[in-house]
């Protein structure tokens, strides 16, 4: 991946792989309360998806500058498998970690590139994950960490 | 006739010319005294609407209107006072009786008008001149017609308390109550805030004529959890009572408490008089905590065959094993659950639906069922090494303790959380003699629990350190220890507007060591006795129920209410949860008798 284009692509396609991941998961979860937050969840990836492409299209500028809130909560949580009795507490680890990691994959390769287009866009791409990440986080910190 | 008389009324004509004495209006203003009590003025933004002005007024120069601007806001009756002043005599009982001290008077008094209908408005409504007048009348700071302070409540001193589990409200005496019940005015606020629309001030009321029976009868219409309410309720109606918006609202659940502690269980039966008139018809209740237990009275009230299916071995729910006895002695749980036994409610103890017998087996067996069946399983912390064997649950310490086993916490504990189930256990552990920490991600001021607890296990020794959050927990060096790595937060500011966020900083860790930990950081529902199929034809999100009208769900024959159906989680929106249900289940077995005629 050496072009701005065939980032932008692979992104996307991570994105997909998202959202197929918790329509995959959805498919298996036992209850309709679970099945109708993880498709809300693809939805969300999809919606991620549509930014990209419009970003690649000229359409939609990424903003590398914009300062992103890291609320650290997916930092120290255990990881957790997405079984078929998933809970709302372990999809949203899931989708925190993801996000994080996708965040951190960008970081590390614009961290490696010299000032160009590429590192800007590379950049760009860390804070629209930081972005998702602190979605996933807030959520968390509002449903899940109620009483503490 | 002599020729004076005859000439005189000519003479009075000279005066035309003259002159005049007087004028058509006054040409020069004379203002009002500055403190004189001249036209009303209201602030109608912090006016609540109570209606104190319109009681105290003997004139009945005030009525109290509806203002749609007003209208639906929390503790508000949506009522602005109008005044007539054809009636008014400006005494100004109205500004001193005020409670939100919106009320005053302006030192304007002249108000001309050839049309004599017009003398009436609604004051900081109405555009009105004086609104904005800065002198007249107003309440001498300091001066209430009613005191402003609630009687004190006598408590176990927190070293006496700590060492027993003997309950730490004392109660108010009847003088006591008698004194406190002055304090009401009577606006009704509460009733509309109170999730069972408890009539509160007529239970009060009772207390002024000392008349308990009533107060009791006057309860049950809405709550057959007093007794319990009265303790631990977690009191709306107390955060809405405008005396509390220049003092301290009048005690609303300590109220109730004297009204249920006068009343010997034995007369319940006389006082009330529920006649039961079978109607046939069979219903199931899942679950004996307040939701549970409250459709089971109504429903039996109704004729209906009720059978209450409890997994536990005594009914309560979360009264009985999540509430320790220091807030909620088991006799006074017990007081309330045995009159609703009384009259004819079984309860199927030891009968875990799902376990012992299928939950489809009720559909079949009864006319409709009702699930209540609470919020019983704690929310896991997610964070590495939480399954520890020192690391324990705050519901299973505080079921321990409500069984009578020892929880073995040890003599050095962290307990991890804000909410009531926290402080709850945080105070358990003290009072098993141990030094207690309680861990807590953001500050006192927003931590989920009532005050009052906070307020109390602070006064018990419990250690509070806000803005920690826990980050691992790791094995110590003794076995029966464990060591817990958490880390300083700061506040930071949500940009989308949401409360402030702790966030962890990195730079500023700690490793503490324990005997054990306790994690109470919330709790979620158990619906495992719900076949997988079944879960699909119920509307549940984020692991709740979201119930139709009257607690329906989209299944035909079943209903739902508490902890696991409602956002608030506490007994009274139980309770009302099982009320309402109770009506919603008697309309669609019973519909024509609600049918309009």
């Amino acid at each position: 991946m050496n072009t701005v284009d065939e980032i932008l692509d692979y992104a996307i396609d991570q994105e997909q792989q998202a959202a197929d991941f918790y329509e995959d998961v959805a498919q298996r979860a036992e209850t309709a309360g679970m099945k109708k937050i993880l498709l809300d969840f693809s939805k969300e990836e999809k919606r991620h998806k549509k930014i990209l492409i419009d970003v690649k299209a000229g359409e939609h500028e990424l903003s590398p500058e914009q300062e992103v809130l890291d609320l650290k909560i997916s930092d120290y949580l255990v990881e957790v498998e997405a079984s078929d009795n998933i809970t709302y507490q372990d999809a949203l680890i899931i989708a925190m970690k993801k996000e994080r990691a996708a965040h951190k994959l960008y970081s590390d390769m614009a961290a490696k590139v010299p000032e160009s287009h590429l590192k800007e866009v590379l950049e760009g791409l860390a804070k629209e994950e930081a972005k998702h990440k602190l979605f996933f986080e807030t959520e968390y910190d509002e449903r899940v960490l109620m009483d503490n | 006739m002599n020729l004076k008389d005859l000439l005189s009324p000519f003479f009075v004509w000279q005066r035309a010319f003259e002159k005049p004495y007087t004028s058509i209006r006054p040409t020069i203003d004379r203002p009002g005294a500055p403190a004189y009590r001249g036209f009303h003025i209201n602030i109608a933004d912090t006016c609540v609407g109570c209606g104190s002005c319109h009681e105290i007024c003997q004139n009945h120069a005030i009525d109290m209107v509806a203002v749609e601007e007003y209208l639906g806001r929390e503790g508000d009756s949506g009522l602005r006072p109008r005044f007539d002043y054809g009636r008014c005599c400006w005494c100004g009982l109205c500004v001193d009786i005020c409670t939100a001290a919106s009320l005053r008077m302006s030192n304007e008094y002249a108000w001309i008008s050839e049309d004599p209908t017009v003398f009436h408005f609604t004051a900081g409504v109405d555009d009105k001149p004086w609104q904005d007048n800065e002198n007249g009348y107003r309440r001498a700071e300091g001066y209430h017609l009613y005191p402003p302070k609630r009687i004190e409540m006598e408590m176990l001193p927190a070293n006496e308390s700590v060492s027993s589990f003997e309950e730490v409200v004392k109660g108010y005496s009847e003088e006591q109550a008698k004194k406190e019940a002055d304090r009401c005015v009577e606006c009704g606020i509460c009733v509309a805030t109170c999730p069972a629309h408890m009539d509160v001030p007529d239970y009060i009321h009772s207390i002024r004529d000392g008349n308990y029976e009533k107060g009791l009868q006057l309860m049950y219409r809405t709550n057959p959890f007093p007794a319990t309410c009265g303790r631990i309720c977690t009191r709306r109606c107390e955060s809405v009572c405008p005396v509390g918006i220049l003092g301290e609202p009048v005690a609303i659940r300590w109220l109730k408490r004297l009204i249920v502690d006068q009343v010997d269980a034995s007369d319940y039966q006389r006082i009330l008089a529920d006649t039961i008139t079978e109607n046939g018809k069979k219903i199931a209740v899942i679950g004996a905590g307040p939701g549970g237990m409250s459709a089971a009275y109504y429903l039996r009230k109704k004729g209906y065959a009720v059978t209450v299916f409890e997994a536990q071995e005594s009914a309560g729910g979360m009264l009985r094993y999540g509430v320790p006895s220091y807030r909620l002695p088991d006799n006074d749980l017990d007081k309330d659950i045995d009159y609703i036994v009384s009259l004819g409610v079984e309860i199927k103890y030891n009968t875990a639906i799902g376990k012992d017998i299928k939950f489809e087996q009720l559909l079949e067996n009864y006319d409709a069922v009702f699930m209540s069946t609470g919020l019983s399983v704690p929310s896991s912390m997610r964070i590495h090494g939480e399954d520890h064997p020192r690391v324990l649950s705050g519901l299973q310490v505080l079921a321990d303790v409500a069984n009578g086993r020892d929880p073995g916490i040890g003599k050095k504990v962290a307990v991890i959380g804000g909410g009531n189930v926290a402080m709850d256990a945080a105070r358990v552990s003290r009072r098993f003699d141990a030094e207690v920490t309680i861990l807590y991600r953001r500050r006192i001021s927003e931590m989920p629990a009532d005050e009052e607890e906070i307020h109390e296990s602070q006064e018990e020794g419990c250690r509070i350190v806000q803005q920690a959050i826990p980050v691992e927990i790791v094995s110590a060096d003794s076995e029966q220890q464990v060591a817990i790595r958490w880390g300083e937060a700061e506040m930071v500011d949500d940009p989308k507007g949401g409360r402030p966020r702790p966030v962890l900083q990195e730079d500023r860790m700690h490793t503490d060591t324990y005997d054990s930990i306790i994690s109470a950081i919330g709790q979620g529902s158990n619906l495992d006795y719900i076949s997988k199929e079944m879960h699909e034809e119920f509307a549940i999100e984020w692991g709740k129920f979201t119930p139709g009208e009257y607690q329906h769900t989209t299944l035909e024959k079943v209903f739902v209410g508490g902890d696991f159906a409602n956002s608030t989680a506490d007994a009274i929106s139980a309770i009302e949860d099982g009320h309402h249900a109770a009506r919603g289940i008697d309309r669609y077995l019973n519909p024509a008798a609600y049918e309009e005629k």
